[in-house]
């Protein structure tokens, strides 16, 4: 899979994210997945389902979601599981459950690059993902990225590697397309209530464009599989 | 396979399907695709203590994949029958023909030696994963680069990628597998079967060979009788797949070179040109700018909102007040010194229901949510279990000795009194446990 | 290797043999009361024990794996702790020992008349007690003669034998200090009487134009190993058959 370098790569300007680039309905097995890019981030998310689950893992009401992260080198370890659970229970609270009882939902991503703003383009490709596979969802899921620099006020959306090493503060906040309230928030470091909350609308702002970017990678993929068959 | 021989795909019986090779960003990153089949390896190194047995040797650490993505049954966990085969395969093809130099990555003998690891992931599933991952991993163990290291003494310094070009690693040779799928006890053969042909054949054969025609490995399984001639003739039919093969990572590799070099999108090769327009259309999107400074006022009247709903319910979101009750014990909340006396029942937290191990009576505290659980599930009602909730007001508990201290005693003593006459708006019902 | 020549000048290796010359095979049927078959064979070092139980009902999980119209064959190859030099410290489970499984279980998946026994299971337990190289020969061998001795109906004997290539010579039927060389080995296992190859494999490094010649080696090597084997299991039944015939 080429990723290609975005012009102008190596620092992207403070209030801008990243070029995203997304590929639907590429691997011939999965009912739904996507391969996704965020500068050079890349993720690959496949998605089965629904489907059969296995007695013991059964729910009786609604499907069960399995969200399952590979990296790329090396066995997966805690800081995998937490991720998946991170994930998986953001999927949950779009994905609509009850339509499927005693079902499965199974989710997987696999890294396939590493460059900044990982946990906002896994959620990313997983939700493209779920979307090529046409699972019935309430709302979009989106995520954004963003860092705090020491001396910069402003926020730097979808950090690269170089960038997120220098950073005192790190979050990644996830909105529904809907009303645009959090779905999920995850944050690593030290940051003021007033930083906080001007991240979170700064992410909020910066999300609208993503799910424009959905709408565009859905009507690429619709308007190509017509013609197909 | 129809009457008149033909594969389903319109292939011939040594026909390949469309290979494309690309790599990513990362040195060691290639993948590897053959039709609908999608390989990804990573070559990864660190320094580690050698094997007592040897030395002077590196380590190489072949592991192979199949993730849950690529097929509906492949599961998580321990790997499968199938996974075993295909890590055996990879570990045969690469380790034990030598192809990598391992004396090369001796740093210090018998202390410090790289360990290079080979992660092959299978992405798709759409038949012949022994070739697309042995034509993976070993493209990218040639695309790899390992940091150079300086001894000094007993020190090892590792030169990050800035200092000093990395190295690559020593390739011998390039192994690669072809595999051959068997039908009608040997009668026919196909090379590179795809997931349909596979699920029916007999019998596959593996051959590992290099360009220069030595062969690295040899495979027969599955239960089928070949002759002997049979064996020489899919060698020979592998060398030229071998040929062609080589040829192709050759060309891929020096596509990449030249593209890092100039800076321009990185290296790939494919063996076909594309000849139909593919449904798979990339969608791009370019970000715009976001207006920092009036999202700012927006974010601070926010945060000056919250704090205002904060002061009006304190009930929420108010500090805990912590007293200091003596040498090492405090109390934050409801919690207080503890009391064996059973009578003397001090609650810890609101939302708590506590059990008197000999009576029947369940002390619940008036709480919005318990509120809510009484009488849903009477069906599971015992007749000999007398349950019954008590209000706040039976115990004789007053709202408003909820304060600053927050210590409430309940005495007992009023409620069993209470419960030998019938108390104005019992409920029935069972609390779940 | 430095200081150690496999193959001496005047054509002997390590051990003396020829490079054409089998090791000294020994082996007994029936060692067993209770198996179906049993069979302990030798191969110069190497020493393996075979016990075949079946065709009986299939039991536990393997229930799932039944197919409605063949046997089907559960084998379990092990090696004993005090088998190899160092303390082996997994007996069964790990990665080879899997793959061993495996190929025994294809082996003679092909050579064991499976379609006659519907529904049922035919169990193979191999256990190697001393291990000097040629491991899945003697195995392969060992569970032949276990299965003929259990009475299961075979297509023919599968006979399997190794071979190498050294110094431009094909070795036949090689120990653990030329296995553990960098040198070719091919594994290769037959019906002798069709001389059908059941399985083959091969590792390390050899050339596509010498593969004929080891090939021919080693197919010769299992037919000598056939003559061998014939004569024990021919011996076995006259033992067997004398108290019948004494009392006529």
């Amino acid at each position: 899979m080429k990723i290609p370098l975005p012009p102008g790569n190596k620092m992207s300007s403070s209030s801008k994210s990243q070029q995203l680039k997304g590929k639907m309905h590429l691997l011939s097995q999965a009912d739904g997945s996507c391969s996704l890019s965020v500068g050079q981030t890349a993720f690959m998310a496949a998605v089965y389902g629904p489907r059969e689950v296995k007695m013991n893992k059964e729910k009786v009401d609604k499907a069960v979601i399995e969200f399952m992260y590979r990296p790329k080198v090396g066995q997966s370890g805690c800081g995998e599981r937490f991720w998946e659970t991170l994930v998986g229970n953001t999927c949950e609270t779009a994905i609509l459950c009850s339509l499927h009882p005693r079902k499965s939902v199974g989710i997987i991503v696999q890294e396939l690059q590493n460059s900044g703003s990982q946990l906002a383009c896994c959620i990313n490709a997983a939700f493209l993902a779920l979307l090529d596979a046409c699972v019935p969802v309430r709302y979009m899921v989106a995520a954004t990225c963003c860092i705090i620099t020491e001396g910069s006020t402003e926020p730097i959306l979808s950090p690269t590697a170089v960038q997120e090493e220098n950073a005192i503060a790190h979050m990644t906040f996830a909105f529904d397309s809907v009303d645009h309230n959090v779905v999920c928030s995850h944050t690593t470091g030290c940051f003021s209530e007033d930083q906080f909350q001007l991240c979170l609308e700064v992410c909020r702002k910066a999300n609208k464009q993503v799910f424009d970017f959905y709408r565009e990678a859905l009507r690429e993929r619709l308007s190509g599989s017509m013609i197909e068959c | 396979m129809g009457v008149n021989f033909q594969r389903l795909d319109g292939r011939g019986t040594y026909d390949y399907r469309k290979i494309t090779i690309t790599f990513g960003i990362d040195r060691g990153c290639c993948h590897v695709q053959i039709g609908d089949t999608r390989v990804m390896a990573q070559v990864s190194c660190e320094v580690t203590t050698p094997k007592q047995t040897r030395p002077n040797e590196g380590l190489l650490y072949v592991n192979a994949e199949l993730s849950p993505m690529a097929a509906p049954h492949f599961e998580a966990g321990r790997p499968s029958q199938q996974g075993v085969e295909l890590g055996r395969c990879l570990e045969r093809c690469l380790k034990e023909s030598r192809c990598i130099d391992t004396e090369s990555l001796c740093i210090m003998s018998g202390m410090k030696v790289w360990a290079i690891r080979v992660d092959v992931h299978v992405l798709n599933h759409d038949g012949n994963l022994i070739d697309a991952c042995s034509m993976a991993a070993i493209t990218a163990l040639t695309h790899f680069r390992r940091p150079d290291v300086t001894v000094s003494g007993e020190e090892v310094t590792i030169l990050s990628v800035e200092d000093q070009d990395p190295i690559a690693l020593g390739v011998h040779h390039m192994p690669i597998c072809v595999s051959f799928a068997f039908f009608h006890q040997g009668k026919y053969l196909l090379v590179d079967p795809n997931e349909m042909e596979e699920r029916v054949m007999d019998g596959k054969m593996v051959i590992g060979m290099n360009k220069h025609r030595e062969l690295v490995t040899l495979q027969l399984t599955g239960s089928m009788l070949l002759h002997k001639d049979q064996v020489l003739r899919c060698t020979q039919i592998a060398s030229t797949k071998v040929q062609e093969m080589t040829k192709l990572i050759e060309e891929a590799l020096k596509n990449d070179v030249h593209e890092r070099a100039t800076g321009g999108q990185f290296g790939s090769a494919s063996s076909q040109d594309p000849s139909h327009v593919t449904s798979h259309v990339t969608t791009e999107k370019t970000m715009e700018e976001v207006d920092t400074e009036a999202l700012r006022e927006l974010a601070r009247e926010t945060v000056l909102k919250g704090r205002e709903t904060d002061r009006e319910s304190p009930g929420m979101t108010r500090a805990p007040d912590i007293t200091l009750l003596g040498k090492q014990t405090g109390r934050i909340g409801e919690g207080g010194l503890s009391s064996w006396d059973v009578e003397d029942i001090e609650e810890s937290e609101e939302d708590d229901v506590e059990m008197i191990a000999d009576t029947n009576v369940k002390v619940v505290r008036e709480t919005s949510h318990i509120s809510k659980c009484l009488g849903i599930d009477s069906s599971e009602d015992s007749e000999e279990d007398v349950t019954e909730t008590l209000a706040a007001h039976h115990l004789g508990v007053h709202e408003s000795s909820r304060g600053a201290s927050g210590d409430t005693t309940i005495d007992l003593t009023t409620a069993l009194n209470q419960q030998k006459r019938p108390a104005p708006g019992r409920e029935r019902g069972k609390v779940k446990r | 290797m430095a200081g150690m020549e496999l193959l001496s000048d005047e054509g002997f290796r390590i051990d003396g043999r020829r490079p054409n010359e089998l090791r000294r095979i020994q082996c007994r049927m029936g060692v067993f009361a209770q198996a179906d078959g049993s069979a302990y064979i030798e191969h110069g070092n190497t020493k393996v024990l075979a016990a075949v139980y079946g065709p009986h009902d299939i039991q536990g999980s393997k229930g799932r794996a039944a197919v409605h119209d063949i046997a089907f064959i559960n084998c379990q190859y092990s090696m004993a702790t005090f088998s190899t030099g160092e303390r082996k410290q997994r007996p069964r489970g790990d990665r080879k020992s899997q793959e061993m499984t495996h190929h025994l279980k294809q082996t003679f998946d092909g050579a064991i008349l499976t379609h006659l026994y519907p529904h049922s299971q035919i169990d193979i337990y191999v256990e190697v007690l001393q291990s000097d190289g040629g491991n899945y020969c003697a195995s392969v061998n060992a569970a032949t003669l276990a299965l003929i001795d259990a009475g299961i109906p075979m297509k023919d004997y599968v006979c399997a034998c190794s071979a190498s290539f050294i110094d431009e010579t094909p070795l036949m039927d090689i120990n653990y200090t030329e296995e553990s060389s960098a040198t070719p080995q091919l594994i290769v296992s037959i019906l002798p009487k069709s001389e059908h190859l059941v399985f083959v494999e091969m590792n390390s490094r050899l050339h596509e134009d010498q593969l004929s010649r080891v090939l021919d080696i080693a197919v010769k090597g299992c037919s000598d190993i056939y003559h061998i084997l014939d004569r024990a299991v021919k011996e076995h039944l006259m033992e067997a058959s004398i108290p019948l015939s004494s009392d006529t």
